[in-house]
This record gives structure tokens, sequence and C-alpha cells, in this order.
């Protein structure tokens, strides 16, 4: 025991003579400090990947600092973040933490506080120059465009003749079906192929002259023909535009617990306007996430915008402004990423991303680029109305000018008015004034002004002018809050400082940091002094980009086989799942860029080949083989989308409007969805009809037959939509208002037909309507079953819900036909085959 | 009324083939297996058992929980602790004077400005039960069941606003996105109910829960999860009822026709989700007339309804408790009944004084009578009942149209009963002016609250995960520590 102590003693005195020593002898970074930090913090806080971007291997990245700031301030070890974490008593403070090693030992602590307080000198020989950060990820690898010629062979499936491949698409699909030993399958038939293409280019059925003329169309190219037709169909725009509104959080209230309206339509009709001119995918993203930065931005360009103003907006009472704007900024960085980049960037806002290389203070550099700014309302003005404007404000400045010279005018004349001497007196306004030594009145500023427009008003001339004045005012008012508005975009003059948010507190400043993109990704190009808004978005769709362009290829072969060559198309990181063809991934992505990223390109690349012409029949084979077709054997079977879904029951039934664009509308809906204090006024005429995209959405009670078939419920990116199969579902398409009328439309409309010869030609005609393949014996049958059982049990005055489609029934239809026909028709909008896309 | 389905060739060999597939023996058992996969369940929990083309079958939980249905009383805006729960002497002896510096040096409130002023209560607390827990005037009935809860005194929160408080009471964090706590646990256990939703949604007070569907929302798990609104004016769910004028038995005609033209078409393209689209038809109607059935509380004796409150044909909490009682005997796993109007700031009509009462008066009987009822039909061991709001509301007053008080996050109350559950008890203690936790350690988190209505389930909160965005999300994110004292 008392050796111990004894030991102990010596050991604190040869401390001390340490301590005395170091103090006078000066201390060297690589040879005195770097093994104590070695020991104890380089775990964590070394290399690239170092946690909260501190880095304690170099002492120039040490006095840099990390997220919290610099770490060191250089002759003050007191004031030193450095010091001051390992040195202090508190244990939540103390680094290394509890279960992260040893505290610093005395010797040990002394060293480092020499080291500062002598100057922190940084070693000779340390250069500046951080490694950067990088990686052998595939998808953060550049995209290399992969031959396919030495696959290009024969496409063979069990039921054809071999046919030579001529689309690269083909022959990556098909060398790896073979590398497996399954062929792929058949082409489908020819009235699955335009109805597929139909719904997956316009969102609706083909009318039943469409398909039959593609059927009998006999020319080589007939399918081509098909793809381009529809391909420059208006309702194409529309149709993509939906999947780009998903991503964009679209919706028509703010959200949070007020939720109130927007206006921001004018926004989704660029989309659909864009979409349908085929505006290159880069420049369509520009205008997206910078159109206001262009040199003089065009209408087209502010609106667009508008991208980023679909979050949510908090006006809840008692929030705090800036706490939910940066909440939308935090959204604006983890949507960007979500959707281009495929990153989930959202995970770096509180800490350094656990599985990308991805640090804190890279979110806040993204961030950084959308921190400066405005967030206004913009009015959106005809060229006529621009121009009827200008003229107002010419007159408007034209009269101004008259006024101001005319009150000039009078106010010189005012001295010369006010010859009484009174000893008190009362302002018109009824102020007392004080009677100055003079003899003058003393008049505060207020109450001269009083005075002064007291006297402008009894000049008839000026009153005149006045009203002429305030009455083309209320024209150019008038004109402009008749515009529609949007929400857009506006770069501030001066920028914000942007800091890291330490765990994501917006009250806790970290460090300050300039906008920049993530180290493990190609370099950003700047084109000013400062990086902004718009370098990021020419950044985001640089041909260079291994990400954008991989992420947007791989969506659209989502859209067209139900899965992504990435199936978890929002997330390219280590975390994701690998791609199944990767050569076809970036064989697209190349292909894409090198086309000058057309997206109408790369439709009909994907619609054209073999792979996406397949049969999507089951075949039992591939159960065992390739149960989720990850091998694209065959097409896949889908339900439709929510939208999708209606607007095949109003095609069918002849009730559609296809009128694009303008301000959402209000389709019935059921009473009681909405608090008592909002309105759903429903819509009449042909916007009662209008296609689902057009249905108002709000953000707290979404429309209830979209949320039933998993539209997205706009609060976050959505991506990839759910498709769920519920009783709920079930319920709309038997019960719902919309259902029920298209019904009523699509019977009316056979019984109606006068070409139709008898029930069979209009039971044959109405499963067209819905199906557009002919019907099997056995359907035909049993749907005329169902017709005679209508019959037979209905009673001769049987009613049915009232509707507006109720008045195109034939005026000869007795009441009993009618409800017989429009249970057939509500039996055919019920079929799983009317919302699957084969 | 039933009527029989004709068994034709087609629908036998379709329910062979379906057997076959669920018992994993047939042609679709590997497709069986890649569906499970991509619920997450083989890789999420080895101790699930098979969703099969339902993924709403009832799965086992990880260890034997009491609790199979949770109903949880949520009341939306943040009832005054400080006037039904946590009574305060030197609250009193303050009232009026400005709070000492050291409890709210900066500290950030949603409305309170100036220099705050503690605000005693004019409420009487007394002890009640064999427990002796401390409860106001104003829950007369609450107070008779003392001895059944387990109060909770000492719970906080993150967010002093409405929306994101209760995104976070609901999903566990206040970012959007993320599925709310009943998704969570139908996701994990299933639903034993076949002919109703597993997770029901009911809502009184004089407006909606302000922040509607978020509340029972998904998030990124499937939408098969989401909670489903039962209304208390129209059809009980969204388009129920046969259109009008349209007959059952011509439902039943057109049902019939859907089912067999569906069978044909599963014939030709052997695709299982057409075998599960006519499931889905076949608990459609069911639905129409078990859901009418639920909601038809006139089939309850006149004793219930008294005890509750509750009045056939009126929309009001006392008649959703009756309700939740009646969707727990149905089977449906997870019940979430809001009650607004609980946010007294002092403005007219939401204050401490008739407006608290009110308020009281209209949750007050009915959550003691549910709690009674359930125990006399032997529910409660296997229902944990869940009472509490977003947040509590502050020691100190906010001037309105009177003095109120302000939103409070650092403490406030909460209790719980029934299924895992000791009744009898008080957890935690508040400092002397009820402002935080007497010990941090004994302040529990939203995450904590979590974790225990998972674990009374026999759900480690830890191990209920799902994979999205490359990364095994939780109801109780990283953090949720299970408030063991409050287990039976």
């Amino acid at each position: 025991m008392r050796f111990i102590a004894l030991a102990l003693l010596v050991l604190a005195t040869a401390g001390a003579k340490l301590l005395a020593s170091e103090a006078a002898r000066p201390v060297d970074f690589a040879r005195d400090v770097r093994p104590i930090l070695e020991s104890h913090c380089f775990d964590c806080h070394s290399g690239t990947e170092a946690e909260s971007d501190l880095r304690l291997d170099l002492a120039r990245s040490a006095l840099d600092g990390g997220n919290s700031g610099p770490a060191v301030v250089p002759g003050k070890a007191d004031e030193s973040l450095l010091f001051l974490r390992v040195n202090t008593s508190v244990q939540d403070e103390r680094m290394p933490p509890i279960d992260g090693g040893d505290p610093l030992s005395a010797e040990e602590l002394a060293v480092i506080r020499h080291w500062i307080d002598q100057g922190a000198k940084v070693p000779q020989d340390e250069t500046a120059a951080q490694a950067r950060r990088t990686s052998d990820h595939w998808a953060f690898q550049p995209v290399v465009r992969p031959s396919a010629d030495h696959l290009l062979g024969e496409w063979s499936s069990t039921r054809t003749a071999r046919t030579p491949l001529t689309n690269p698409i083909d022959a990556f699909i098909a060398a790896k079906c073979y590398e497996n030993n399954i062929a792929p399958s058949a082409e489908a038939d020819r009235v699955t192929l335009i109805r597929r293409l139909s719904f997956d280019l316009r969102g609706l059925p083909p009318s039943v002259e469409e398909v039959d003329a593609f059927v009998a169309d006999d020319r080589a190219d007939v399918y081509e023909q098909l793809v381009e037709r529809l391909l420059e169909s208006p309702q194409y725009g529309e149709r993509w535009a939906r999947h780009w509104l998903d991503q964009a959080r679209y919706a028509d209230s703010e959200g949070y617990t007020n939720d109130v309206p927007r206006s921001i339509w004018p926004w989704r009709d660029w989309v659909i306007a864009a979409l349908n001119r085929d505006q290159p995918f880069d420049e369509f993203i520009i205008d997206q996430i910078a159109g206001d930065l262009r040199p003089n931005p065009t209408v087209d360009q502010t609106v667009a915008t508008g991208f980023h103003r679909n979050t949510q907006h908090n006006r809840e009472g008692g929030s705090d402004p800036e706490q939910y704007r940066v909440e939308r900024l935090a959204d604006r960085v983890s949507t960007t990423a979500d959707v281009l980049l495929g990153l989930t960037m959202g995970c770096a806002r509180c800490h350094d991303h656990k599985f990308d290389p991805i640090s804190q203070r890279e979110f806040y550099q993204l961030y950084a680029f959308f921190d400066n700014s405005d967030e206004p309302e913009y009015r959106i003005l005809t060229p006529e109305q621009r121009q009827q404007r200008e003229e107002l404000q010419q007159q408007i400045a034209a009269l101004e000018k008259e006024r101001h010279e005319l009150e000039q005018r009078l106010r010189e004349q005012l001295p010369k008015r006010t010859v009484l001497e009174p000893t008190t007196a009362t302002s018109p306004g009824g102020a007392t004034l004080q009677t100055q030594a003079d003899h003058s009145l003393f008049v505060s500023d207020e109450q001269k002004k009083q005075l002064e427009a007291t006297l402008l008003e009894s000049d008839a001339g000026y009153v005149a002018l006045r009203k002429q004045l305030d009455e083309l005012r209320g024209r150019e008012k008038q004109l402009v809050e008749g515009a529609p508005s949007t929400l857009v975009v506006q770069e501030l003059a001066e920028p914000r400082t942007t800091y890291i948010h330490l765990r994501g507190d917006f009250l806790s400043r970290g460090r300050q940091v300039q906008p920049g993109t993530p180290a493990v990704l190609p370099p950003l190009t700047i084109a000013g002094e400062r990086p902004t808004r718009m370098d990021l978005a020419r950044w985001l769709v640089s041909p260079k980009n291994p990400l954008t362009p991989r992420v947007t290829v791989n969506r659209l072969w989502q859209a067209y086989f139900g899965r992504g060559l990435v199936e978890t198309d929002n997330d390219f990181g280590t975390q994701g799942i690998q791609p199944t063809h990767r050569d076809l991934l970036d064989w697209l992505a190349a292909e894409f860029v090198a086309g000058g990223w057309s997206l109408k390109h790369m439709h009909r690349l994907i619609l054209t080949s073999a792979t996406y012409r397949q049969s999507s029949s089951a075949r039992p084979e591939l159960n065992e083989i390739d149960p989720r077709n990850l091998l694209l054997a065959r097409q896949s079977r889908h339900r439709l989308e929510a939208e999708v879904v209606r607007d095949a029951a109003l095609a069918a039934s002849g009730l559609l409007s296809l009128k694009i664009g303008g301000a959402s509308v209000y389709p019935p809906q059921p009473e009681g969805v909405l608090d008592s204090d909002r309105t759903w006024n429903v819509s009449t005429g042909e916007d009662r009809y209008r296609r689902g995209m057009y249905t108002y959405f709000w953000r707290t009670a979404p429309y209830p037959f979209l949320k039933a078939f998993d539209a997205p419920d706009s609060n976050t990116a959505c991506t990839r939509r759910d498709r769920t199969n519920t009783p709920l579902q079930a319920l709309m398409l038997l019960n719902d208002e919309v259902f029920v009328e298209a019904a009523q439309g699509l019977a009316a409309r056979v019984l109606a037909d006068q070409s139709l010869a008898d029930d069979n030609a209009r039971l044959e005609r109405a499963f067209r309507l819905c199906i557009s393949r002919e019907p099997g014996e056995s359907e035909i049958r049993r749907l005329g079953e169902l017709l005679t059982a209508e019959r037979a049990a209905l009673p001769d005055d049987a009613a049915m819900p009232v509707t507006p489609a109720v008045e195109r029934f034939p005026s000869g239809a007795s009441r009993k036909e009618r409800v017989a026909w429009t249970s057939v028709a509500r039996a055919l909008l019920n079929v799983d085959e009317f919302i699957t896309r084969e | 009324m039933s009527i029989n389905m004709p068994q034709t060739d087609t629908v036998q060999r379709l329910l062979r083939r379906e057997f076959l597939h669920q018992t994993g023996l047939g042609l679709g058992s590997i497709a069986l297996s890649s569906l499970m996969a991509d619920d997450g369940l083989l890789a999420g929990d080895a101790a699930a058992t098979p969703a099969v083309l339902n993924p709403l079958a009832p799965r086992l939980p990880h260890f034997a929980g009491q609790a199979r249905s949770v109903i949880q009383l949520f009341m939306a805006g943040g009832p005054s602790q400080l006037d039904l729960f946590d009574y305060k002497p030197a609250l009193q002896k303050l009232d009026g004077q400005p709070i000492p510096d050291s409890y709210v040096k900066g500290k950030r409130f949603a409305f309170v400005t100036g220099v705050p002023k503690c605000l005693g209560t004019v409420r009487k607390f007394s002890r009640h039960g064999e427990c002796g827990a401390e409860i106001s005037e104003l829950l007369p009935h609450i107070a008779g069941i003392a001895d059944k809860i387990t109060i909770v005194r000492t719970m906080h929160t993150e967010n002093f606003n409405h929306g994101p408080a209760k995104l976070l009471a609901q999903t566990g964090s206040a970012l959007f996105g993320r599925p709310t706590i009943g998704s969570w646990v139908l996701y994990g256990l299933g639903s034993e109910s076949h002919n109703l939703p597993g997770f029901v949604v009911l809502t009184s007070g004089p407006r909606g829960p302000r922040g509607g569907s978020y509340l029972w929302s998904n998030g990124f798990l499937s939408s098969v999860y989401q909670g489903v609104p039962l209304r208390s004016k129209g059809d009980p769910i969204l388009n129920l009822a046969n259109p009008h004028s349209v007959q059952s038995d011509q439902q039943r005609r057109v049902l019939d026709a859907v089912r067999d033209l569906n069978t044909v078409r599963l014939e030709t393209t052997g695709d299982q989700e057409i075998a599960a689209r006519i499931a889905s038809y076949e608990m459609a109607y069911r639905m129409q007339s078990s859901a009418p059935e639920l909601t038809d509380l006139s089939q309850e004796s006149q004793q219930t309804l008294d005890s509750y409150g509750a009045k056939p044909g009126e929309a009001s909490f006392a008649n959703n408790c009756l309700l939740a009682r009646r969707l727990v005997e149905r089977g449906v796993r997870f019940i979430t009944l809001f009650h607004t109007d609980w946010d007294h700031h002092g403005n007219k009509g939401t204050d401490l004084q008739e407006g608290i009462e009110r308020t009281c008066r209209e949750v007050d009987q009915s959550c003691a009578a549910l709690i009674s009822d359930l125990q006399d039909r032997g529910l409660l061991d296997e229902t944990l009942v869940v009472w509490g709001g977003e947040f509590g509301r502050t020691p100190v007053g906010e001037q309105r149209d009177v003095i109120g008080r302000d939103h409070h996050i650092d403490a406030y109350s909460v209790w719980l009963a029934g299924g895992g559950i000791q009744g009898g008890q008080t957890l935690g203690e508040t400092d002397e002016l009820g402002f935080y936790a007497q010990d941090r350690k004994q302040s529990f988190a939203i995450h904590d609250l979590q974790a225990t209505i998972l674990h009374c389930l026999g759900l480690d909160h830890r191990k209920l995960t799902y994979r999205f965005q490359g990364r095994d999300f939780r109801l109780t994110d990283v953090a949720g520590e299970v408030i063991q004292k409050a287990l039976s």
C-alpha cells in the first residue's frame, strides 16, 4: 500500500517536471500532439469521413474545425473547443465520450494546451490539400456506355420463331435470360399492346375504333407509328406530368394543421406543356431549380421554379416562421436528392450519413444553395394583359406627374392664405394648434399633413385628378388580381449566411458553410464568384453527374415494367439494392445524355423494344426460376394508378372531359370528408368529368377515391407508388357516386347507339369500351345472365340515383332497361381487368 | 340476412388452389416467399407468420403480450395537466407572481411573451381510490376508476406547435412520411377482424382533429395498414352503402357477375392478384353488413348507453367510446379516438373556466364507462387504453380574452389502463411548479410511451422495423425505453 502511494507520488512529480519543461520547449504537432490525438481521437476524427467533419490527423484541419466551428484558436487554449472538450469535467460533454476511450491524462492535456498557447503551429510539410472523399460504390462511378454489340443475337420465345435483335435493350435482357436458361415471352397480342401503350402514354384506355384500326393495319411499322402518335397526343404530357407531380409533392393546399388553400396549378400546367414539347430533361430541371436565375427569365421559367414551392407551409398560430422556413429548405434538399440523385440526403440533416459518404456539412452546403431564396406569389399575365398593364402604368405615371405639379403649385399658395392672427386654432383634424410668439401657428408634421390634405381636397382640379388616379389604380389592381397566381422562388439580393444546424436543431448554430456539392460526386463548376442555385442546377444535370441520368432512366423503366432496374429507385446509395442489369442501366443513362436528354427519345427506345412488347401472362415455369420477374422474361401486369382508374371509367362511359389544365376542380365526393369549415362545391359542366389529376387535393383531407387507390399524400416526395388491393377499393368502385354515374353513362351509351342491333351487340360493345378486347364466349354469356336476371328481378318502375348522366339515356329506354343495363355496366367497371394494365 | 354464394366449379378449383397456395405447397410458394420478402417480413422478423396473399393476416408477436387491442383516447389540443392530474401547492402560492427566471431562461413558448406569471388552478383536487391518486374535481368519473389506471405525470415532448407535436405523438417523428402507431401495430400483428378494417379512427369534438389524415397515415408502409376513419354521419365507412335505390339482392347479382368474370380471367392469366381482388370484393361485401351492425348502438342495453352517456345516432365522444368497445369485441387491432378542443388558451369558449369544464364533461363519464365496461366483459386484460394529448399546458398564464395556459412540452400527464398495465399508481413527479420532471431519469419521452404500448402488445420496439430508403426504420426511431414501472 505504501509502495503504491509512493509510486504515485513519484509519477506525479515526474508529471510536474514534464509540465514545467513543456512550457519552455516548443511543442511540435507531428512529434508531440499527433500521437496523443491518434491514441484518443483518431477512431472517429481522422481521414475523409471524420465524424462531425472534424479531422484531427492534420493540424490544418484541426484549426479549421468541424461542424461546431474552428477547434483551435491559436494562442488561446482556454477558448479552443479542442482543448475545452477534452479537458471538461462535465461527463456528457467530455471527449472521448464515456464509451469511446479513456480521458486524456494531465500530461497529455498539458501538451495540447501548450501547442495551442504557443500559437498552434502547423508543420511545414503538411499540405493544405485534403484527400478527397472517394468511394468505390458502383453508382458514384462515371457512366460508361457499355457496348451491346457482342450481345446482339436473336429474340426467341417458346412460341415464336427467332427474330433478330435490333434494339440494344433486348440484347441486354435476352442475354441475361439465356444465361439463366429461360426464354423471353412472345409478343403480346395487338389489343393488349395498344391498351398497354395507351395507358402508359396517355393514362387512358384506347377507343374501340383505335383498337380496330390498329388490329387491322398490316403495315410493317404500325406499332412504331402508334408509339409516335401517342407520344404526340396532348394526354402524354398529362400522364407523365402526374409521375413528376408525385415526386414534386404537388397539392392544392398548404398542409400542416391549418392547411389553407394555395394556387400553384399554373406550375402543374407548365409541367404538362414542357413534357408535351419534349423540353430536354436537363433544361426542364434547370428551369425548375433555378429558372429565376436565367438571364431575363421568361414567364415560363419563373413559373417553373414552383417545383420547390410545393413544400408544406405551417401557419399555425404560435409557430416560429424561421423554424418552418428551415423545414421547407430541408425538404427542398431531401427532395432534390431523392428525385434526381437517388440519395437519402435527408439522413445527413442531423448527423453524418450512416451509410453513404455524405457528411452533415455537405447537407448544409446543399441547403445553402436554397437558403437565399425568397418565396413570393407571382401573377401570370397574358401578353395582352401585360400590355394593358403597361399602358395603365404609363397613364398612372403621367397623371402622377401632373398631380405632383399641381400639388406643388397649391402648396406655394399655402403661406399666402394664412394671414390671420389667431390666439388658438383648431385644425380640421381636431388638433389644437399653438400660437407662437411670431403669430405663426406651430404645426406638427402630422398636423401639417392634415392641413395640406384639407387644402388639396378643396381644389376641384386636384380632386378630379385624384379620382382619376384612384380609378386607374383600381383597374390595375383588378387586372393583376384577376390573373392566375402561382408560387415561385426568387433569389434574394443579399445572400443569407448559412450555418450547420447541430443535431438538426435550427437554434443550434454550428460553423458557417458555403454552398457546395457532396465531395464524392464530380466537382461543381461555378460561373461567378460565389456558387449559385444556377450552378447547382447545371451540376445536377451535368453529363458528368453519374446519378441523375441513371436515376431518371431507372424511373422510366419503373413506370413501364412495374419495377426499376434498381428496385430502390430512391436509394442508389450503398444500402440500395444493386441493379439487376447494370449494363443496361448504364447504356440507357448514356443514351439519355447522348440523345440530348430527350425523354421522348427514351420512351421510344423502351416502348419499341421486344422486352416491352412481351406478353405479361404468368408462366408457371418462371415461378420457380424467377418468381419476381427480375429477369423480365415477361411483361408485368399491374393495377392502374388512382387517377387512371377514374379516367378509364369516365372514358368508357363517354363522360370524360379532355380539357387540359386550369384551376383544380371538385368532382363529387361523399359528404363529411372535409371539416365543417371547408367547402367542396361540386363542379358543374365538363369540370365534373375532368381527369383525376385535376381533382383538388387537400393535403389533410385528400379526395377519398385517390387515397383509396394509393395516390401519394403529397407531404413528401413520392417516387414510387404503392399498389394495394383492398376492400375499400371495392367499395369505391361499387358505390361511389362517380362510378355509379360512369356506369349510367356507359349504359346510356350502348343503349343510345343505333348501330348496335341487339343485346349481344350491346354487351359486346360495353365490354370492349371497358376492356378493349373481344369478350370470350363465357364472358358474354355471364353478362347476358346478369342482364336477364336484372330484367326478371327489377320492377317496372325501378329507380336509380339521379345524376347528370341520366339525361343521356335515350328517351325510349324504359326505367327497368336503364337500371338493368346500369347493373351490367357496374359489373364491367368492377372487374379486375378493367383496372389492370396487362 | 345472408345470401348463399353459388359455388361453381371454377370457384371450387380456385379455392383448392388458394389452399395449396396458402399452405405453401403449390406453384405459388416461391412467389409467396418473394411477396413476404417484399413486406420485409422474412428479413425483418423471423417470428412473424406468413402473410400469404393477405398482408393483414394475424401474425405472432415477438413475445407473449397481455394486450391484443389498443384504444387510444387522443385528447387533441393538449389537456391542462395542472387542472386535472398534477396538483402544485407552490404554484397556488405564487399565483400571479413572475415565475423565477431559472425556469424560463432561454425558454421558447408558442405564445407567451414578456415576463411569464405563475397561474395556479381554481380546481379542487382530492385523493381517490385505494391508491390515493390525486385527481381534480373536473374528472369525477375518471377519479372513480383511479385504481384501474396508471397516471404518468412526467411525459415530455419536443415540439410546441400542435401539428408537428401530434405528428410526433402518432409517428415518433415530427417529420412527414412516417407511419402512425396504429399502422405499425397492424403491420406487426395483422388484424383479427375479417370484416372490418384493422385500424379504425373515430373523431369527435367541434371540428376534425386538425392535421387530418396525417394522424392515421401508413407513411412508408403499405397503404393496407392505413387507418380507416369510421364516420359518425352518413355511411360509417365511405361508400359503404349500396348506391341509392340499389337493393341488396341487386348488389349481390352484380357482385356475383364480377366474381365470375374475375375467375375466368384468373384462369387465363394465372395472376394471383386476381384471387386477392376476388377476396377483397367478398370482404367489402361482408363489411357492408358488419359495419352498419357495428355502428347500430340501439343494440346496446339502456343501462350500457346510460353508463357511457351515449345516444344512438348522435355524433359524440361517448358514442365513440362505446363503438371502441364494440370494435375491440370484433377483433379490431387498433382504435384511435380523437376528441378536439383541449386547446384552452383563454379565448372565448376555449378557456380554463367553462371551456375546460365542457370538454371534461364530454369525455369524463364515457372514459370511465369504457374502462368499467371492458372490465365487466372480461376485455380489459387484453385491451390497452391510453389517454393523453400531444402536450400539456404551461404553469404560467397566457392572457387572451381571459387568462388561460399556453402549450407546455416539458412535463404533462397521460394515463394508461388495461392489458399489461399495473393500475392504481401514479408515476413521476414534477418540480414544485409543475414545469419539469423532478428527476430527469423519470421524465418519459413519446418514444418511451410508444415502446410501452408496443410492449403491452408483445412487440419489441427495437425489432419492429421496416426497411425504407436503405435504413431499418422504427416507430421509436433510435430511442425509447419501456416504462417498466407502468407494467403489471
